[in-house]
């Protein structure tokens, strides 16, 4: 589980506010409990499944009319990996290469919560 | 979850550090508060307003705080609050907006259940399961059954709402048949049973009696083709209505459902239906209905077979008529072409209309076979028929033409149980022909005696095939008689002789009549020839097959040829130094056979126009006081005068029975023959094994009766070629 010198292909970034709507194009932003936001392609928010139902939900609830989603409970760090996951994830997943998603030992009981929570 | 993410299983671990969410008491309460007034919002198409994530966070809590069981009875409560407001709402919509609001407000309940799913996704996910709970979906549909659509209000009001749509769009009405697809998939989507027992039994018991009643109506005023009409389009409506708006699944049902009402239970009076029934149909060759009973029949049990009975017993009574009618049997041409006739058209119906249906082709042959055999005399006509048209019948033919009526009458000779008595008139037919010279096309007559070969095997025909190689041969033998010895012969008569192979000929044994001593010299110079040639053979002289050809002088010295038989010939030559003759010095001159000769005067003097002598007293017929005179006043436009003998055409009754008998008697070493074949290999046998045997063996030439089988084995057991067991008296042993 635990791993180096793999390199994620995390691309979160900050700021930018993008309105965008459909499946699985554009992006959403994520913001964590300290208020950092991250803007990821909603490709990749779909790994997590609550996050694919918030996003596909039929109802129009605000995160789905806004793009953007609150996690008051997921401190940054811990987004910030979880995002760097998605992209991982999203990269590696299906295909035959695989590489390590390195996991600092310090962060882990909070991350598989937070895993726990987002049913990734 | 993959390759990176932590494990699961490591969540029951984590609750251990839960300590950091504060517990009030009241947390769980407040929790459910927002929870509930979200549900509520979600109905009320309010949820722009609601987070996702703080809904889905609060579930999540609750759940991990093991209020699950609150939560999922609280949703279930609220839920059913909600379908219950629902059904009254429902419930007051008037007429035909019923069905209206009840798509309406599914669609809504489809909707925000959802939504309450998504929000609900962890209990969903980890509550459910473990405390074996309906998932939240399954819930809401249950839901929805249980309160609008099992409510008393609603449950008989949407059953009559959607049968009387259908009804009225089996009337002809336009109805909203989208509205009906959706609820229809409503049902559907709570399940298979809800569809089955909520809908669509009823649907097809009221079918079932809308279809009775109708069929019955329509049986009453219809004829069978409007009725077949009908129901054809009663049948593709419900197929329509089916793909439209209901299950697929319903299609097979709701089809048996007008098969066994229109059809099904109709089918017999369909088919026996007056003066437009099956048998209408098939007389008046109306394709287009006989297509139509015979796709509608398949579709039921028992459906094809009542047609093919009806048919069967159809064809058998029309074909006994036929066959046994004594007006028929008298042109037998004209009766085989009948036959070839009622063959073809009913071909042509199966192949048009039956889909070239195999059972149906077997019904038409067992049929054919067992009306042809009713008339014994069946193989003698179409041998006549073949005899006919090879004949003339076949003049300015083209070989396709001439293959294709052959290829016929093959087609009623297979249905000959009698093949061997056919072999015999064939044989007959076919030497008067090849004496006469009067067959049409050598080609048609190889190809007539390919096709029994084809049929029945080199035995059947090798007779046949030496009979035209003997005509060959005489032509051969002919030729070198007249280039031997024609120096010889001088001016005297021009005899034509065919030598024909005993056993190949159909020949009857006749003593020879005295020939004129013109034609004898002639006629010994060839037997010297011959059997100077070919040393051990025997020649006799056939005088009741042969013709000649004479010329006579009338009394205004009017010349004409007269094509004659050989009888008629020797008859005509005593005329020459006699003016009359009375009947018995003829017959003391010539020797002719009296049955023979008869036939031959009278041809000779009582055909008009061919009246070449003239008899006293004059009368139709030949008695033995008669005299006869040359007919100094015969005239003719024509040169060259065929005068026929009167000669049926068709055997004399005690014909028949002299040919029957020869068949008899041919049958009897081939019965026997197989007989020691089957014992041979056998051994030992017992009697009604050997009589099926010796059945199968000749079934190809003709139908053996047991009792004379029987006989042979007697015989056979005489000859010592069998004995009877001495313990079985049953069984029969093989005597080596």
């Amino acid at each position: 589980m635990m791993g180096k010198g793999g390199e994620a292909a995390a691309s979160a970034q900050h700021k930018e506010e993008n309105e965008e709507e459909g499946d699985m194009v554009g992006v959403v932003k994520l913001i964590s409990a300290e208020g950092f936001e991250f803007v990821i392609d909603k490709k990749a928010a779909m790994v997590s499944n609550t996050l694919r139902n918030m996003l596909t939900s039929p109802g129009g609830f605000a995160e789905t009319r806004e793009g953007e989603v609150r996690f008051p409970e997921i401190s940054t760090a811990i987004l910030e990996k979880i995002c760097q996951y998605f992209y991982w994830s999203l990269h590696y997943a299906s295909g035959k290469e695989t590489a390590e998603f390195p996991i600092e030992p310090e962060i882990t009981l909070e991350l598989m919560m937070a895993a726990n929570y987002l049913d990734t | 979850m993959s390759g990176g993410g932590p494990p699961r299983k490591r969540n029951f671990k984590i609750e251990a550090f839960k300590h950091r969410v504060e517990l009030d008491p009241k947390y769980a309460e407040r929790t459910w508060k927002v929870l509930e007034h979200a549900i509520h919002e979600i109905y009320n198409h309010n949820a722009s307003g609601l987070s996702f994530e703080e809904l889905y966070r609060s579930a999540y809590n609750m759940v991990l705080h093991k209020y699950g069981e609150k939560l999922y009875n609280g949703l279930e409560s609220t839920m059913t609050w909600r379908l219950k407001e629902i059904s009254k709402s429902i419930e007051a919509a008037q007429g035909g907006l019923f069905l209206e609001e009840l798509n309406a407000k599914w669609m809504d309940h489809n909707k925000a259940l959802q939504m309450i799913r998504d929000i609900l996704m962890y209990m969903d996910r980890t509550y459910v399961p473990t405390s074996h709970r309906t998932p939240v979906h399954e819930l809401g549909l249950n839901l929805w059954r249980d309160h609008i659509i099992h409510y008393p209000m609603i449950h008989g009001r949407l059953l009559d709402t959607l049968l009387d749509l259908i009804h009225r769009e089996r009337m002809g009405e336009v109805i909203n048949r989208g509205l009906m697809r959706s609820i229809t998939k409503m049902l559907m989507d709570l399940g298979p049973a809800v569809y089955q027992d909520d809908f669509e039994k009823p649907f097809l018991e009221v079918s079932a009696s809308f279809y009775s009643g109708e069929s019955q109506e329509f049986i009453e005023c219809c004829d069978c083709g409007n009725y077949l009409k009908k129901a054809e389009r009663r049948l593709n409506e419900e197929m329509e209505r089916v793909s439209h708006y209901l299950d697929a699944g319903s299609e097979a049902k709701i089809t048996s459902v007008v098969e066994k009402e229109m059809i099904a239970n109709h089918m017999h009076r369909l088919v026996d239906m007056e003066n437009s029934g099956l048998v209408n149909m098939l007389i008046d060759d109306k394709y287009e209905d006989l297509g139509r009973m015979y796709t509608l029949f398949r579709r039921v049990s028992d459906g094809l077979s009542t047609i093919r009975d009806m048919m069967t017993s159809y064809l058998r009574e029309t074909g006994k008529h036929l066959v046994t009618d004594p007006e028929r049997l008298k042109d037998p041409v004209d009766f085989v072409q009948c036959l070839l006739n009622e063959k073809d058209k009913h071909d042509k119906i199966i192949n048009v209309a039956f889909g070239n249906d195999k059972t149906f082709q077997n019904a038409l042959n067992s049929s054919f076979e067992f009306f042809i055999n009713l008339n014994n005399r069946s193989p003698e006509f179409i041998s006549l028929y073949v005899d006919d048209k090879l004949r003339k019948g076949l003049k300015g033919a083209t070989e396709e033409d001439v293959e294709g009526i052959l290829d016929k009458v093959m087609m009623l000779f297979r249905y000959l149980q009698e093949k061997d008595v056919f072999e015999k008139y064939y044989k007959q037919h076919l030497a008067k022909r090849l004496l006469s010279g009067k067959t049409v096309s050598d080609d048609a007559e190889r190809s007539m005696i390919v096709k029994l070969k084809t049929e029945c095997g080199y035995q059947f025909t090798s007779k046949l095939e030496g009979m035209f190689t003997d005509m060959k041969t005489s032509q051969d033998t002919m030729q070198d008689f007249y280039a031997k010895k024609s120096e010889e012969l001088g001016d005297g008569p021009t005899l034509d002789v065919h030598i024909l192979t005993t056993g190949s000929w159909p020949t009857q044994p006749s003593p020879p009549c005295s020939l004129p001593p013109e034609i004898l010299t002639v006629c010994e110079k060839f037997r010297g020839y011959y059997l100077g040639t070919h040393s051990g053979r025997r020649l006799t002289w056939q005088t009741n097959m042969g013709t000649a050809d004479i010329k006579a002088t009338f009394g205004k010295s009017q010349k004409h040829e007269l094509n004659v038989s050989t009888y008629q010939m020797c008859v005509l030559m005593l005329f020459n130094s006699s003016d009359g003759l009375t009947y018995k010095d003829i017959e003391q001159a010539t020797e002719i056979p009296s049955t023979d000769l008869k036939r031959c005067l009278q041809s000779l003097a009582c055909v008009k126009g061919k009246n070449v002598l003239r008899k006293e007293p004059m009368s139709k017929d030949i008695s033995e006081d008669d005299t006869f005179f040359f007919n100094d006043k015969f005239t003719s436009k024509l040169v060259k005068v065929k005068i026929g003998t009167v000669v049926a055409a068709k055997e004399s009754e005690p014909e028949k029975q002299e040919t029957r008998q020869r068949v008899e008697e041919d049958r009897k070493p081939q019965i026997e023959a197989a007989i020691v074949r089957i014992m041979k290999s056998r051994r030992v046998l017992d009697h009604n094994s050997i009589v099926s045997e010796v059945t199968k063996q000749l079934q190809a030439r003709f139908l053996p009766n047991p009792v004379i089988i029987k006989k042979r084995i007697e015989s056979l057991i005489e000859r010592e070629f069998l004995e009877r067991d001495k313990a079985d008296r049953k069984l029969y042993r093989y005597l080596a």
